[in-house]
């Protein structure tokens, strides 16, 4: 086995040295392509990513399918909601026969899909090092038991957007940042100081987890494997993020807000910050609107004399168990999370990389300069709850989160809530486990 | 017995699909509530006794998902009755082109709850939907419908009650045209207007409609789903949440297929106790009269 | 006055659709700034028609589907009924009665076992399997109304035609069936528009995205952005989506009140 992948990786490195071959040959062979196509039958590997990932790759899965005959990459365009997504790749699962090989996985799904036996290890097909060139944080959560389940093609992190026209520099914590914008609104010179994601779905999650570590609490203990929300430090933190909305720093429909809602906000600009990740950046030079030209981006920001942080959101690819064709599923892999893809997402997308190499890369830190701050914000990444009952915690803080945000719920009772309940699903799963 | 053999012959293959399709479900989720079939076994099915139940019984969510499902299913129910009537009788009086408009106004019934559960958050949209364009032409600040758990389920009763009040104002359309012309006219001779004609007259005669268009709507309601997964997706904090939409974000998001079944067969039971109920106190009413 | 205001009611939101339908996504959230040039458009109707799934062959599966799940319930249900019609002993009200609560049941609450049933029978991703659960979940209001049906042709008919020698195979084919032609109509269209609207079990029944029926494929159309949500290209194919059933209720309304009303006449 070894020795084959590894031909198989040298044959590639020569193709991938010739680039212009396939294209070439594609040239001469014109019309006769598909008959040829059909003499020896291309193994065709199928993807299911979300809509707008569906679209930023294309060009990178073009590419692939100019330059290889053998094997075809053949994407499914999923909802644009991730979880929506996530329910999508699940029924096909459990009906069995999948139409997927490959799932482009949000990283707070890996452990609940491993549970599920639904993954297959990748390390026998990409080696046992394959996320040694990624920065450190890129590589959180996708190695866990022994096993190698997820190869991530971007490292994004949540980023705070800040006014360029409307303040000297950034704020450096959660107390200026609140000071700042409601100055700049007193003054008149933006209606809301501060938008961010509180609807009722995953977004919130991470919105909670950056507020509750950027004081010096925490979600969960991971020694425990419990969640650890009754501190004086979480409390703190979600006085602080419901103090937002009730004062008036951020706009009351912020409860409603995802990331579309929030960016569209702070594109008409109305507003001094915005917590959002990295291909906002693109879309708002994009726009040419009233922002464009106007904007910086930092690292989240903690409370004085704590380090802030940004949820880390990448996307990976995982080869869903029964694809009859891990071979070439590995191909496809190794291609769409290389390193030449990642570059060419950093230029069209904004998104973030994960190989280190395209960090110390000069001319890509010249075209793109929000690469600085997302090589800093990789430096402080906050990890989501690794266990497969993750789903379940979170759906409990957002609502309680959301609650926290559409009433007059305090505080210390929304904390207590998601605490009680999260213990309730974990000894329920004890439980079940040994009866 | 055997003089039925023939006409049984005759129903078996639709006995057959129906048992597949309505009887076996119940089998399975019975068998499935006292099993775990959850991550933790690895999506095995294994025995675990009544923990699914007990866990049913301690579960604050289920209890408040069952009472806004109960909440949901009486206020729009009845306010789909009483437009329903208001309709039923609108299109009851004779004038020109009255089978257009009863066609215009089955329209919202016929189209697909996904369909007009997206097209309604649109309308809804914080700022952008038509009716916040509204607000704002009077020189308002817009408003965000879909933010406060109020003004939320009060949209989602809307939105149920504008796809099915056709539903219902057809079926009492049907039950007016059944009442002799004759007898509304002699009435109305006696000097009674619309008011007592409704009350002495059609409302009586429409009982058996009314307790039918009831009981239906009612059922259907209990198993909202398609409007909430795509206009509210339970939210905010929950509080639109449906039974029928916690028991699929148990299995497909949670993949807990134990417990998601426990949901299914508690609601089940609960509309066929509640069924049960209606019928009774229909019965019990009927039988006074 | 009042009917002006009811249709209103009715059809106010199918307005703001079509008109949302066919502006362009600056229009539909305009960002404050001046929109160049026309705010109105068909780019929301070539996004879903050229899009993936397509929107027309979306349309096709959800209308073959249809006729098919139609067809198949009407194949059962007759018989079904013929035979219910002619039950002597006291199986009668009992089936009948269970039929009625399986016509009210609410049949979201069978997914999850179906799921199971798609699993075991190896039915997934068949678009045409799905019409044997939503014939089932059909059968018991297209029974009932065809009973009733049934219970009104004149007993005289059949007398004559068994004293001419006919099987009960041929009676139900020759007399019975002919006589039924506007009550297979009415209740026909009835099981064409729920198949046409059915969301939870076409959710998890169906995963390619060439198979999908229109409620399965809303929640896909995406748009050409990442940040607008796309309500343009959403209106367009609910107005697209919403045609045929316009014109099925337009032409045949007669129809389907008869069918709707025959049910809670008999029922």
């Amino acid at each position: 086995m070894p020795s084959l992948i590894s031909r198989r990786r040298v044959l590639q490195g020569v193709l991938a040295s010739v680039p212009s071959s396939g294209i070439l040959a594609n040239q001469f062979l014109g019309a006769s392509l598909s008959e040829s196509a059909e003499a020896s039958p291309a193994e065709t590997v199928r993807i299911l990513m979300p809509a707008p990932l569906a679209d930023a790759t294309a060009p990178a899965v073009r590419k692939f399918n100019l330059r290889h005959r053998d094997v075809q990459i053949a994407v499914t365009r999923g909802p644009l909601d991730t979880e929506t997504l996530s329910d999508l790749a699940t029924s096909s699962l459990l009906l069995g026969d999948s139409p997927f090989d490959l799932l482009l996985m949000d990283v707070s799904w890996t452990a609940r899909y491993v549970a599920a036996g639904w993954l297959q290890p990748l390390e026998t097909l990409l080696g046992d090092d394959a996320l040694a060139g990624m920065v450190p944080s890129a590589r959180l959560g996708n190695a866990f038991g022994g096993h190698l389940w997820r190869m991530p093609l971007s490292g994004d992190t949540a980023l705070l957007y800040w006014r360029t026209d409307l303040m000297p520099r950034p704020p450096r914590d959660t107390q200026e940042l609140a000071a700042m914008a409601r100055a700049l609104q007193d003054q008149g010179k933006v209606r809301w100081g501060y938008v961010w994601q509180g609807r009722q779905y995953e977004g919130l999650s991470c919105v909670l987890l950056e507020v509750l570590h950027g004081f010096g609490g925490r979600w969960w203990d991971s020694q425990t494997g419990r969640t650890d929300l009754m501190s004086a430090e979480a409390h703190e933190a979600f006085h602080w993020l419901t103090n937002l909305v009730r004062q008036g720093i951020s706009p009351p429909g912020v409860a409603n807000f995802a990331e579309n809602d929030a960016l569209q906000l702070f594109l008409t600009g109305e507003v001094a910050f915005m917590r959002n990740w990295p291909y906002a950046w693109q879309l708002i030079a994009q726009e040419n609107g009233p922002v464009t030209g106007k904007v910086g981006v930092t690292p989240l920001v903690g409370a004085p004399g704590h380090q802030g942080g940004g949820t880390l959101g990448t996307w990976g690819l995982s080869l869903l168990a029964g694809s009859p064709r891990p071979m070439g599923a590995a191909r496809v892999i190794r291609w769409l999370t290389g390193t030449d893809v990642q570059r060419d997402l950093v230029r069209s997308q904004g998104y973030a990389p994960t190989w280190r190499s395209l960090y110390e890369d000069g001319s890509l830190q010249e075209s793109h300069p929000l690469m600085e701050v997302q090589s800093q914000a990789l430096l402080h990444p906050l990890v989501r709850p690794l266990t497969p009952l993750y789903a379940q915690i979170s759906d409990v803080l957002q609502r309680q989160g959301n609650a926290l945000l559409t009433s007059t719920l305090s505080p210390e009772v929304a904390l207590a809530r998601a605490q009680r309940q999260s213990e309730l699903i974990l000894r329920a799963a004890g439980a079940s486990t040994d009866p | 017995m055997s003089a039925d053999l023939l006409p049984l012959l005759w129903m078996a293959p639709a006995l057959l699909l129906l048992g597949l399709v309505f009887l076996w479900p119940w089998v399975h989720y019975c068998w499935l509530s006292f099993h775990a079939s959850s991550l933790l076994t690895g999506l095995a099915t294994l025995p675990n006794g009544g923990a699914n139940w007990q866990r049913l019984l301690q579960d604050g969510r289920f209890w408040q998902d069952a009472l806004q499902t109960v909440r949901f299913a009486g206020v729009s129910v009845g306010l789909e009755l009483g437009l329903g009537l208001l309709i039923a009788l609108l299109l009851h009086r004779p004038s020109r082109g009255r089978g257009l408009l009863r066609a215009l106004v089955l329209i919202p019934w016929a189209l697909p709850g996904t369909v007009m559960a997206l097209g309604w958050r649109w309308i809804l949209n914080d700022p952008h939907g038509p009716l916040n364009a509204l607000i704002q032409s009077l020189g308002r600040s817009p408003f965000p419908f879909l933010t406060s758990p109020s003004t939320t389920w009060a949209f989602t009763v809307l939105a149920d009650v504008w796809k099915t009040t056709p539903f219902v104002a057809i079926i009492l359309l049907a039950g007016l045209q059944s009442i002799p012309r004759d007898l509304e006219e002699a009435l109305r001779l006696e000097g009674a207007g619309h008011w007592t004609v409704l009350r002495r007259l059609q409302w009586p005669l429409l009982t058996p409609y009314v307790s039918l268009a009831l009981l239906f709507r009612l059922a259907q309601a209990f198993g909202v789903f398609d409007l909430i997964q795509l206009l509210t997706g339970g939210g905010p904090a929950g509080s639109t949440e449906s039974l029928a939409s916690y028991a699929y974000l148990q299995a497909m998001r949670f993949l807990d297929f134990g417990y998601s079944a426990t949901l299914m067969l508690a609601t089940f039971l609960m509309v066929l106790v509640l069924s049960l109920l209606w019928l009774g106190g229909m019965r019990l009413v009927g039988a006074r009269r | 006055m009042m009917r002006l205001l009811l249709l209103a009611w009715s059809l106010l939101p199918l307005l703001w659709q079509l008109r949302a339908s066919f502006l362009v996504g600056d229009a539909l959230v305009g960002q404050g700034a001046a929109i160049h040039g026309s705010p109105w458009t068909l780019q929301n109707y070539r996004l879903v028609v050229g899009g993936d799934p397509s929107l027309a062959q979306v349309l096709f599966n959800s209308a073959l589907l249809g006729l098919v799940t139609t067809g198949l319930t009407l194949v059962l249900a007759v018989p079904c009924a013929y035979g219910l019609r002619h039950l002597k002993s006291r199986l009668q009200p009992a089936v009948s009665a269970a039929l009625l609560g399986a016509a009210l049941f609410p049949t979201v609450l069978f997914f999850l076992s179906l799921l199971q049933l798609a699993r075991w029978l190896g039915l997934a991703n068949q678009l045409l399997a799905l019409s044997l659960p939503y014939a089932g979940l059909s059968l018991p209001l297209a029974i009932l109304l065809l009973r009733a049906a049934i219970a009104d042709l004149p007993p005289e008919l059949e007398d004559a035609a068994r004293l001419d020698g006919l099987n009960s195979w041929q009676r139900l084919r020759w007399i019975v069936v002919p006589l039924l032609a506007p009550s297979l109509a009415s209740t026909g269209l009835l099981v064409f528009l729920s198949s046409w609207n059915e969301y939870p079990i076409a959710l998890t029944w169906l995963s390619r995205s060439e198979l999908l029926t229109l409620p399965a494929a809303m929640g896909r159309i995406a748009s050409s952005s990442v940040y607008t949500i796309p309500y343009g290209p959403y209106a367009a194919a609910t107005v697209l989506g919403s045609l045929p059933l316009l014109l099925l209720v337009l032409v045949f309304q007669r129809w389907i009140v008869s069918g709707l009303t025959q049910g809670a006449v008999k029922g």
